[in-house]
């Protein structure tokens, strides 16, 4: 047999590969829920949280190519909302005593971020590459300011933040209260990263989601196809930004507590989402997930180099006496980075989507009947081309024997 | 009128430390096209280095010279050691790689000489009594120096630029890398001088911020910021514009913590924002950036 192995989209071998990886990943979750110890369980929550707000940035940045380091000002605006909401620091009209079911504030979370999201992508018609990123950044540290200002301290409790929040597991969980809090932020945050990855799969597939890639690719050309720009950004702009919100109050939840202070709020949270994304790997749908996993996952594990006292016996005599190793974890996952970005440069995900393509390549579905050209009855459905459809004509409309994409599922 | 003189004065001074740290992320964004996370890091550590010496009985402006010849292996041993290998110059890889650089930097600092706050001597003058008169605004001696040595490198610069053949080099690479090898320039070697370059000036600016700010880990994390505003304010691919930029940031800072007292210092980067979007919504390229123009 001759390799790569050829794959219709859609077929059942396509299907069957699917269901491996699906249920190899739910088989990992319901050994972690049944046999992990509490912090390591928390530290996979924290994961998926992380893997929300990416996937929030990889609609932006990933797919649309606008570089965003401003995810953490929206994870720290859906955290605040949140914490406002549910001790009833703000006056809203619904929900009596003014305090919110913390359900509910994940909906009012997203469609705040929503609407700043709209606000922010703006300048994003005008500014490309590092300029758009700067400006991003000068705004995570802005709402940071701002959320920290003592002119503010009635609504978000200024340098103190909001404390004591909580979101117990309602009783149709069959949870117990507070012993199983992390069991609950769990399988919270697993449902709501389903959600949001199914939904953003969903995107891609539609009108939007294909602007959106074309818009990456060449904004020109795309605006010449009749793309509008200033939907497209502001309206995935909004998407992403509400997508970060809901990962923001569902941390703030789990947290329990809110300020201008907690890291993820801030530049680095912006810079730690970025990470995770082009580690997992941008425009990739599983890229979030791997990537927000290798983060958390490998800094604990470089935090664990940097306490494991036999490590001062390799290094002690670069330090100061007096001072501890705590550096060295912090430097061993820099080192890690570096070695990542050098030798998996299109990101996990992206680099075995490149080494299984070697072995076993999926290609699109060719109608029958029609011998790998192009079929009228296909083109006639549809009535008006889009621009995809029309390039993908021009490829294949060559003798069938000569196109290199053979009918899937004739290849020996 | 004297406390303006002062806050003027003290404004520009600032001004400078971020216009020479600008000049750095110009050089290297017109060799690489990246912005360098890791240049207010390495210049930390040369802040360090300093100190290190300085305590061992090295003369000051000796010691400086010595942390600059650190700083420049360190960043040209960053270009071409990270930067350079990453597979076609994958602009999202080499943001991690650099991040990793930061973080590395950051903890190695932290492991190499502690979390404790040293103090660092300044080169110029700097006891209580060392400020001359002006106008009535006393104005000390070591705010000044900062201001003139940003003007020495400058013209230093200039001559570098435009004078000799490495800096035509330079020149030649950042307009266009292609035809630059095609007509016999090292292209390699140029970019690791230009890093090398930045890493230098980096470490000046951070051993002129030092003997005011206090030697610390995080000496560099707020200086970078607003030197990164600064550069994008003025155009990333304009020396000029980083100078411009960076003395514009710095008297913003300066008069909005001396006179806007409900905002002050904590709101700072909220109007950091609102300058930063004025400039840019008008000009996307910044003040004296090239204008990119694409053909489809």
């Amino acid at each position: 047999m001759e390799l790569p192995i050829r794959v219709a989209k859609g077929s059942w071998q396509n299907w069957l590969g699917r269901l491996v990886l699906f249920g190899g990943v739910g088989l990992f979750m319901f050994r972690a829920v049944n046999e992990w110890s509490r912090s390591g369980l928390g530290l996979l929550a924290d994961a998926l949280i992380i893997a929300i707000a990416v996937t929030g940035l990889n609609l932006i940045t990933g797919y649309t190519g606008q570089l965003s380091l401003g995810h953490a000002a929206f994870f720290a605006i859906g955290a605040f909302t949140s914490a406002m909401l549910v001790t009833g620091k703000v006056w809203t009209p619904f929900f009596t005593d003014n305090i919110w079911t913390p359900g509910w504030t994940f909906v009012a979370a997203a469609v705040v971020c929503f609407l700043i999201g709209m606000v922010v992508g703006v300048p994003a018609l005008r500014l490309k590459g590092i300029y758009l990123a700067l400006v991003t950044l000068v705004f995570t540290e802005a709402v940071r300011a701002a959320l920290k200002y003592e002119e503010f301290e009635g609504v978000t409790g200024g340098a103190t933040g909001i404390k004591g929040l909580s979101y117990l597991p309602p009783s149709w969980t069959g949870l117990d209260g507070r012993a199983d809090l992390v069991t609950w932020f769990f399988w919270l945050s697993l449902a709501i990263l389903v959600v949001v990855s199914v939904l953003s799969a969903g995107l891609l597939r539609s009108r939007i989601g294909r602007a959106m890639v074309a818009v990456r690719d060449n904004e020109t050309a795309a605006a010449v196809m009749g793309v509008n720009l200033f939907t497209t950004k502001t309206l995935v702009f909004g998407l992403s930004g509400a997508i970060a919100g809901v990962a923001g109050s569902l941390y703030a939840l789990k947290l329990t507590l809110v300020d201008a202070d907690v890291p993820l709020f801030g530049l680095f949270g912006s810079v730690t989402l970025l990470v995770a994304l082009v580690v997992g790997g941008a425009a990739q749908n599983w890229g979030p997930f791997v990537g927000a996993m290798f983060y958390v996952f490998v800094n604990d594990f470089a935090r664990s180099v940097g306490e494991d006292p036999s490590n001062s016996v390799l290094f002690g005599w670069l330090v100061d006496e007096g001072t501890k190793l705590n550096g060295l974890g912090g430097v061993t996952f820099g080192v890690m980075l570096i070695l990542f970005a050098r030798f998996v440069p299109f990101g996990a995900v992206g680099t075995m989507r490149m080494w299984r393509s070697k072995a076993v390549l999926v290609v699109p579905r060719v109608p029958l009947g029609s011998g790998g050209g192009p079929s009228e009855d296909v083109l006639g459905e549809s009535g008006a081309m889009s621009a995809e459809q029309a390039a993908t004509n021009i490829d294949s409309a060559e003798p069938p024997g000569s196109s290199d994409e053979d009918p899937p599922g004739l290849a020996t | 009128m004297s406390l303006f003189l002062e806050r003027f004065v003290n404004g520009l001074a600032d001004g400078s430390i971020y216009a020479l740290l600008a000049l750095a992320l110009v050089v290297v964004f017109r060799s690489t096209g990246q912005l360098n996370f890791a240049q207010g890091e390495i210049g930390t550590m040369g802040a360090f280095f300093v100190s290190t010496l300085t305590l061992s009985g090295l003369p000051v402006w000796l010691s400086i010279g010595c942390a600059m010849v650190l700083g420049f292996l360190v960043s040209a041993g960053v270009e071409r050691i990270v930067v350079r290998p990453i597979e076609h110059r994958n602009p999202g890889a080499v943001i991690v790689a650099l991040i990793g650089v930061f973080l590395a930097v950051n903890q190695l600092v932290a492991m190499i000489w502690g979390v404790d706050a040293r103090s660092l001597p300044s080169v110029f003058p700097d006891d209580a009594d060392d400020f001359v008169t002006i106008l009535g605004a006393p104005i000390r001696i070591a705010r000044l120096g900062v201001i003139g040595v940003l003007i020495v490198l400058l013209f230093l610069l200039w001559l570098m630029f435009n004078k000799t053949k490495i800096g035509l080099g330079m020149r030649a690479v950042a307009n266009n890398q292609e035809s630059s090898n095609l007509v016999g320039i090292r292209v390699g070697s140029v970019l690791v001088i230009g890093w090398g370059l930045a890493g230098a000036i980096g470490v000046l600016a951070a051993a002129m911020l030092a003997p005011s700010a206090g030697l610390t880990g995080t000496l560099m994390l707020g200086p970078f910021l607003l030197a990164s505003v600064a550069a994008v304010l003025g155009g990333l691919d304009s020396p000029v514009g980083a100078v411009v930029g960076g003395l514009v940031i710095g008297l913003t800072e300066a008069f909005i913590v001396g006179y806007v007292d409900f905002l002050g210092a904590d709101m700072l980067f909220p109007v950091m924002l609102v300058i930063l979007l004025g400039v840019l919504l008008l000009r996307p390229s910044g003040l004296f950036g090239t204008e990119r123009v694409e053909r489809v």
